[in-house]
């Protein structure tokens, strides 16, 4: 009898293990585990361009996003997934599947599955703990992190054909950025291999999904701008910004921006300051190659000396900060708390626009001229793809992003740049920004983007331009030139600037008092547990006088 | 075929099972990530560390005077209100504690957001971000100390006040006499249910206090996002502080008048 209560029991604790593998025999379909950032995808529905562009009218005073893409976005939709396009607005994981089914009629059906993470670390840590997705989208140095130890499986060639046979789906190839092409083939990692290391360019291991750069949200109302191009980084420990400004809070971007701060007047350890640089520069004494070499060698610098000059920067910019935030930021820049925050593009993209729609604010963006922060994520393959036999669906995945359409419905449904360059890309760019009534209009070069080979220059507002949202999602060539990617911490850097980082953050206090409160702790601790053992220690048990006995005490009566 | 009847024993299992998984195997995880190094070798180097560092023991001085002032301070608003409570004789007692008890039923981010936005509106947001934090956690917190020793107090017989006036004992007599003593069970339980999780609240630090606080959960947090190893012993230290300010409010002693006083 009592075997069979705990076969009973045992059976009901089984039960979810068994149930997945039913399901999975079912049918003969391939899962894709897509595992990206939290709201990084056009998950349709209101607020998705699909949606928009059947239920807005140019009467409500809403812009239409219609006639981009020649006819219509109804056709190319029933064209490219092969059903029609309902109403309600699809997403783009869905569509995947259609779509895939409808290109790739000889193989197996893809079934997506789609979770997602709020920190690179996050990320790598479910990895480590033995989860097993396909593809992820990590940021800049976490992909170069992964690479380098090995757990990423690279593209295959003919991912990066562009034309001739077995090209015809490569959209990624064909209509990724020559920019971020050219940042992906430069960027170097060295990887572990079996007889030693090997170098390889990003773009072996990972495509590009959204990018831009770090720079500073403001109010103009408060902030002036020509002091803030005086000051650059020194931004965060100006007084004037006092209980004014953010940081973020997170050892990197921080100490990104320390380092800023650090080198934009002074000289440290034998390289010279950001506004030297940038003064031999504007004279011509440096080349952009030279002046970028040394702007990357600056906000990667990871050694002892460095973290040591860091250190009381790092210190004055917490003494001068609002505060640090992670997500707070963009609402308190908008509800006027503070005047500037330290930001990524796409998030001071949402803000400005934020701002604009409910308070009627204006926001401004600036990216410290002397250098910067060149972010972004990308889509790579862990080991998983071969085993699991899913490259070619993820890879599939990476051209369907890529396809023109879709890095619009993706650009437009989170408000990030996205790596797709290209002639359709950049009407999209036009239907945004493009403004030939402006009061002040101006040609905004933006080939270096979309293609040397297009016509990629837009008529825009000058301020626009200068500070605006197109600036911010589309950076000028000379603020470009001026950005570093930074590199992933190793080990050893990382365990240097995590113990910085923790000191900058505790609130230290004197050796002496430490030691004061430490010892009366113990003092404390020791006292009342004497008090309440010591009588059962005979050592501290008072000895009866000569001719006495002891009698055990009887316990006093309870009420 | 009989019914499966399960005995007293089978019973325990799910229990065992849990605690097992959920309790037991946990802590040994953080006691191996503790004395590891990154190359999983036996190591006391996170320990030397730790007590090397003069900013991480500021760290905990910090979260235990910042814990020891929320107890404190809410000991001083809800053992008063308790005691009106217990003693007093009005009909809608249960709407009052009601009152108190309510927003916990509320999600406590929401709580904490709106707190955030009060101070905006004061102008002390950003300004005294040490203060912003305790308040936070009393407000946090509070119910938790009201409770506990308003159930032992309402335990309290008539009587016992009744002799104690027959025998010429005043006011204060019979608080200092019968009341303190006889509800210091639920005034331990609640001291422990305000100073342990406040010591780790970092949600409110980092709301209230603009993350310029930083009390020892959010050290665990910024060290798990790295370094494992070093994050483990920091919770390994967290939980021998924990043990042994237990030990001294007495909350192991397992007394039969303490009854009551844990929710």
């Amino acid at each position: 009898m009592k075997k069979r209560g705990y076969i009973l029991l045992a059976a009901l604790f089984l039960l979810p293990s068994v149930l997945p593998l039913l399901a999975g025999c079912a049918d003969d379909t391939v899962e894709l585990r897509v595992y990206s950032w939290e709201e990084y995808i056009d998950e349709g529905g209101e607020g998705a361009l699909l949606y928009d562009e059947l239920h807005l009218t140019d009467e409500a005073g809403a812009a239409v996003p219609s006639d981009l893409i020649g006819d219509d976005y109804k056709s190319w939709y029933e064209d490219a997934m092969g059903t029609p396009l309902s109403e309600d607005g699809p997403a783009i994981l869905e569509d995947f599947e259609l779509w895939y089914a409808k290109t790739y009629p000889d193989r197996p059906r893809v079934k997506v599955k789609y979770s997602t993470f709020g920190t690179n670390e996050d990320m790598y840590n479910k990895i480590m703990l033995g989860k097993e997705y396909d593809l992820l989208c990590p940021s800049d140095y976490m992909i170069m992190k992964l690479a380098a130890e090995g757990r990423l499986t690279p593209y295959d060639e003919d991912f990066f054909l562009t034309e001739g046979e077995g090209s015809e789906n490569n959209y990624y190839a064909k209509n990724v950025s020559p920019y971020i092409d050219g940042v992906f083939a430069n960027g170097k990692v060295t990887i572990k291999t079996e007889d030693g290391s090997e170098e390889k360019a990003w773009r072996e291991y990972a495509a590009g999904y959204m990018w831009g750069t770090t720079g500073f949200v403001y109010n103009p109302e408060y902030v002036d701008r020509e002091e803030l191009e005086n000051l650059g980084w020194s931004a965060f420990t100006n007084k004037s910004y006092a209980n004014k400004i953010t940081a973020k809070d997170n050892v990197r971007d921080t100490y990104f921006a320390a380092l800023g701060v650090t080198y934009q007047e002074e000289k440290h350890n034998q390289i010279s300051s950001l506004s030297d640089l940038e003064k031999q520069y504007t004279a011509n004494e440096l080349s952009a190659e030279e002046y970028n070499a040394a702007v990357t060698r600056i906000f990667n610098a990871t050694d002892e000396e460095t973290v040591d000059a860091v250190e009381p920067y790092l210190m004055a910019i917490k003494q001068n900060i609002y505060g640090f935030e992670t997500d707070t930021g963009k609402t308190d820049l908008a509800s006027g708390k503070i005047w500037l925050n330290y930001a990524w593009s796409g998030d001071a993209v949402y803000v400005m626009s934020l701002a604009e729609e409910e308070n009627d604010t204006e926001l401004d963006y600036y990216v410290p001229s002397a250098g910067s922060n060149l972010w972004f994520d990308g889509w790579v393959m862990t080991k998983n793809v071969e085993k699991r036999k899913t490259k070619h669906a993820a890879q599939a995945f990476v051209n369907f992003l890529s396809m023109p359409e879709n890095a619009m419905r993706n650009s437009y449904y989170i408000g990030y740049t996205s790596a797709i360059g290209g002639e359709k890309m950049f009407d999209y760019a036009s239907y945004l920004y493009a403004d030939d009534e402006a009061e002040d209009p101006v040609e905004y070069d933006l080939k270096y983007f979309f293609g040397e080979d297009l016509d990629a220059v837009l008529t825009a507002d000058r301020a626009d331009t200068l500070h605006g949202q197109l600036f911010a999602q589309y950076p000028s060539t000379d603020i470009i030139d001026r950005c570093a990617v930074m590199n992933y911490f190793d080990a050893a850097t990382s365990e240097r600037i995590n113990e910085l980082w923790a000191h900058v953050k505790a609130e230290k206090l004197d050796a002496w008092a430490i030691t004061v409160i430490v010892v009366s702790a113990v003092a404390i601790v020791l006292g009342v547990i004497f008090a309440k053992f010591g009588h059962k220690i005979d050592f501290f048990r008072r000895k009866p006088k000569k001719g006495y006995t002891l009698v055990k005490q009887q316990d006093p009566i309870r009420i | 075929m009989k019914a499966p009847r399960f005995s007293r024993k089978t019973l325990c299992i799910p229990y065992a099972v849990f605690l097992l998984f959920f309790v037991i195997a946990p802590m040994l995880i953080i006691l191996a990530y503790a004395f590891t190094d990154r190359e999983m070798h036996f190591s006391v180097m996170n320990f030397v560390r730790f007590f090397s560092d003069p900013s991480k023991l500021s760290t905990i001085v910090y979260s235990i005077v910042i814990a020891l002032i929320t107890t404190v301070v809410c000991l001083l608003i809800a053992f008063p209100v308790a005691y009106i409570l217990a003693r007093s004789k009005m009909k809608k007692k249960f709407v009052i504690v009601m009152l108190f008890v309510l927003p916990m039923w509320i999600n406590f981010v929401l709580r904490i957001n709106a707190i955030r936005e009060l101070f905006n509106w004061i102008g002390i947001l950003g300004q005294a971000n040490y203060f912003n934090t305790v308040f936070g956690m009393v407000y946090d917190f509070l119910p938790f100390m009201i409770l506990p020793p308003y159930t032992t107090m309402l335990k309290i017989d008539d009587s016992l006040y009744e002799a104690c006036s027959d025998l010429g004992g005043n006011g204060f007599t019979s608080f200092a006499r019968i009341t303190l003593p006889l509800s210091k069970p639920g005034i331990l339980s609640g001291v422990t249910m305000v100073f342990l999780p406040s010591m780790t609240n970092y949600v409110v630090s980092d709301m209230l206090g603009n993350s310029k606080v930083t009390i020892i959960g959010k050290f665990i947090y910024e060290y798990f996002e790295s370094d494992w190893h070093m994050g483990s012993m920091v919770a390994l230290i967290l939980l021998i502080v924990v043990f042994v300010s237990t030990l001294l409010s007495g909350g192991f002693k397992s007394e039969e008048n303490v009854r009551g006083a844990n929710l």
